[in-house]
């Protein structure tokens, strides 16, 4: 068994504001409505192994990229806690990769200064070293280093995300949260940059929190899945567990629905509904009003994250009927 | 019986003082009533702008330069601007990628509904009403009675979308054109949208155009396929045969960029480099740096070249026999 360089226990997140000094005065005495908050994350715990990769999915609005901005350290949790691995000398032990490679990179800075400020403040190189630290990052993610005077606007996406991929690298990170990393690029070049991943985990022994809408990217880069529905874990395991089996409807909806190139004149049915708001969330089982198997039980109690066995774990009333042979009816995809 | 659109020799350039940008060219496609075409490539290939083309929304200083966009065998290019303006959200529908930009954000969707009915139709108050109603239901919209005094922004992404393709159903045209209606949507919505634009087109017989960079969502979704590569179709033909024998080394390149599911881990096969940038093309076929069989024939730009009665390939080395160029 590999080390443990994060655990998570019970992380939570709450967004809401008390409101200004009136409504305050006025809520006290009864006047004004009760604060509105929402819980982005709720109790969401996990450990993370070295070199494993941990796919994050689940719908936008369900609380991954609030999760993977507190793991990565840019968001405080209003509850629970995250244990990181100690620095150990200069490195910075957790570094975060960014949807979007058009915002996330300094637009005046040139890419020498993007890649290389950080190693210089944190003293991971001398300034004698680091023009030529600067370029060996930058030939091992694929930037050819004499660009390194250029600014950001010189290069295409792919680029771009390779330039952000270095500048994280630079502090020598242990962990990288990657935030739909690759869900801007073209298939051509989000191969290009999910091999690089896959290179360099190999390489430096990194670790990842791989947050994605595409499931399958996820199903292709990941060695666990944690899935989230309405800020909390509703199942979490090994790929392989998840994908062959999955033990929670919503999970079985999403992999139902992603469309696939053998799957063709594909009749879609998807599960009904928009994910609810975080604002007023169902009573019981947040998904049950989308749920083809939903029963009484799932409105009224909220069922718990436990453990199915497998080493994973599910938070469904019914998972052991899904995953059971002989499944009960589902609305499948069929291809006619 | 005649294809509901045919494109022929269609090029679109931008022209300034600077260079003349030939963003597409030698673009030619036939769709039936009741087919759905996906125009598959990646960003800056000139897909939208294929749409927008068909639609003649191409702004100066682009303007079509050559060829022909046929609606029903009659050339629309030839058309006067009110003639044309008689034709668009009648016979030939769009939907766009995001309905935010579509919709207009200071107005009801009952207005919205009520003005694109009144521009091609004479109708009353209540018949509008009806209309408008009935053109929300048909999407799946729950109570749209009340939806019609909605604005866009209190309606999710997903509904926003089903108004757009209401809208865009309105009269019944004989064409839609959709660019990436369903890239900005998550997987359960996006299955939703789907399912609804399958069940509208088959029904109704309207052919469909599915502008898209997501091979998997055109798999299950079209009939024909068509490939783009820097303003070119290099590959067409039916969906099974270019998906499961792609001929064209990009079309391949494309499929196996995409992870299959069941094969964890491992490496995905990618294109090295990236796309040419339309100012700087390389003489000849605009694939051929990346291309692993490119050869100093390649040189020569191929044409589109039939490789049977149902496909045609541009490339100088195809990966399936009898298709050379």
């Amino acid at each position: 068994m590999s080390e443990t360089v994060l655990s998570v226990r019970n992380l939570g997140r709450r967004f809401g504001s008390e409101g200004d000094f009136v409504t305050r005065g006025l809520r006290r005495v009864g006047l004004a409505p009760p604060p509105a908050v929402v819980r982005a994350v709720e109790d969401v715990s996990f450990d993370l192994k070295k070199g494993e990769v941990l796919g994050v999915v689940g719908e936008s609005g369900c609380g991954k990229s609030t999760l993977g901005r507190m793991v990565a350290g840019l968001l405080d949790p209003t509850s629970g806690t995250i244990d990181r691995p100690d620095p150990g000398g200069k490195a910075l032990p957790m570094q975060m990769i960014f949807q979007d490679p058009f915002s996330s990179l300094n637009p005046r800075k040139r890419v020498k200064t993007l890649i290389g400020e950080a190693p210089r403040v944190h003293r991971l190189t001398s300034p004698a070293e680091a023009e030529s630290y600067v370029a060996e990052l930058m030939e091992r993610c694929g930037i050819d280093p004499s660009y390194a005077d250029r600014f950001p606007h010189a290069f295409s996406g792919g680029q771009r995300q390779r330039v952000g991929i270095a500048r994280a690298l630079a502090v020598q990170p242990e962990i990288l949260v990657c935030d739909e990393a690759v869900s801007a690029l073209d298939v051509s070049i989000q191969a290009q940059i999910v091999n690089l991943f896959m290179d360099l985990r190999d390489e430096f022994d990194l670790t990842y929190l791989f947050i994605s809408h595409d499931l399958g990217i996820v199903e292709h880069i990941s060695d666990r899945v944690l899935v989230m529905y309405l800020g909390r874990v509703v199942e979490m395991g090994s790929v392989d567990r998840i994908f062959d089996a999955p033990a929670h409807p919503y999970t079985r909806a999403l992999i139902e629905g992603v469309p696939r190139l053998d799957r063709r004149r594909t009749v879609y049915a998807p599960i009904k509904g928009d994910i609810p708001s975080p604002l007023n969330p169902p009573s019981g089982c947040a998904f049950h009003p989308r749920c083809p198997l939903a029963t009484d039980l799932c409105r009224a109690e909220r069922p718990d994250l436990r453990d199915m066995g497998d080493g994973r774990q599910a938070a469904c009333h019914h998972a052991e009927e899904l995953t059971k042979e002989g499944e009960p009816q589902w609305p499948a995809t069929q291809t006619g | 019986m005649t294809a509901v659109l045919e494109l022929r020799g269609l090029q679109t350039s931008f022209v300034t003082p600077a260079a003349t940008i030939h963003a597409l060219r030698d673009l030619s496609l036939t769709v039936q009533r009741g087919e759905i075409l996906g125009l598959v490539g990646e960003s800056g290939s000139g897909k939208s702008l294929t749409g927008f083309s068909i639609n003649r929304l191409i702004s100066p200083p682009g303007r079509v330069t050559e060829g022909e966009v046929r609606l029903h065998g009659q050339n629309i290019l030839a058309l006067s601007e009110p003639e044309m303006r008689g034709l668009r959200g009648r016979k030939i529908a769009m939907i766009s990628q995001d309905p935010m930009m579509t919709l207009n954000p200071v107005l009801r969707i009952g207005t919205q509904i009520r003005d694109a009915l009144l521009a091609h139709e004479k109708l009353d108050k209540a018949e509008v009403r009806r209309r408008a109603i009935a053109a929300l239901d048909e999407v799946g919209i729950p109570a749209p009675e009340d939806r019609l005094s909605a604005y866009p922004h209190q309606l999710s992404g997903g509904m926003r979308q089903r108004v757009a393709i209401a809208i865009a159903l309105l009269h019944q045209p004989d064409l839609i054109i959709a660019d990436e209606p369903t890239t900005a949507l998550d997987v359960t919505i996006q299955g939703q949208i789907l399912a609804l634009v399958q069940r509208l087109c088959r029904d109704r017989g309207t052919a469909l155009i599915w502008i898209s960079h997501d091979l998997a969502v055109v798999a299950g979704l079209a009939d024909r396929v068509a490939v783009m590569y820097a303003g070119r179709i290099v590959e067409e033909g039916p969906v099974d045969d270019i998906l499961d024998a792609p001929a064209h080394p990009y079309t391949q390149g494309l499929i196996a960029s995409v992870p299959v599911p069941g094969q964890r881990g491992g490496r995905l096969q990618q294109i090295p480099g990236r796309m040419p940038l339309l100012t700087d093309l390389p003489p000849g076929c605009a694939f051929a740096p990346r291309c692993p069989r490119a050869t100093e024939a390649c040189a020569t730009m191929p044409a589109l070249t039939p490789v049977n009665s149902t496909r045609a390939v541009r490339c100088v080395h195809p990966l399936i026999k009898g298709a050379e160029a």
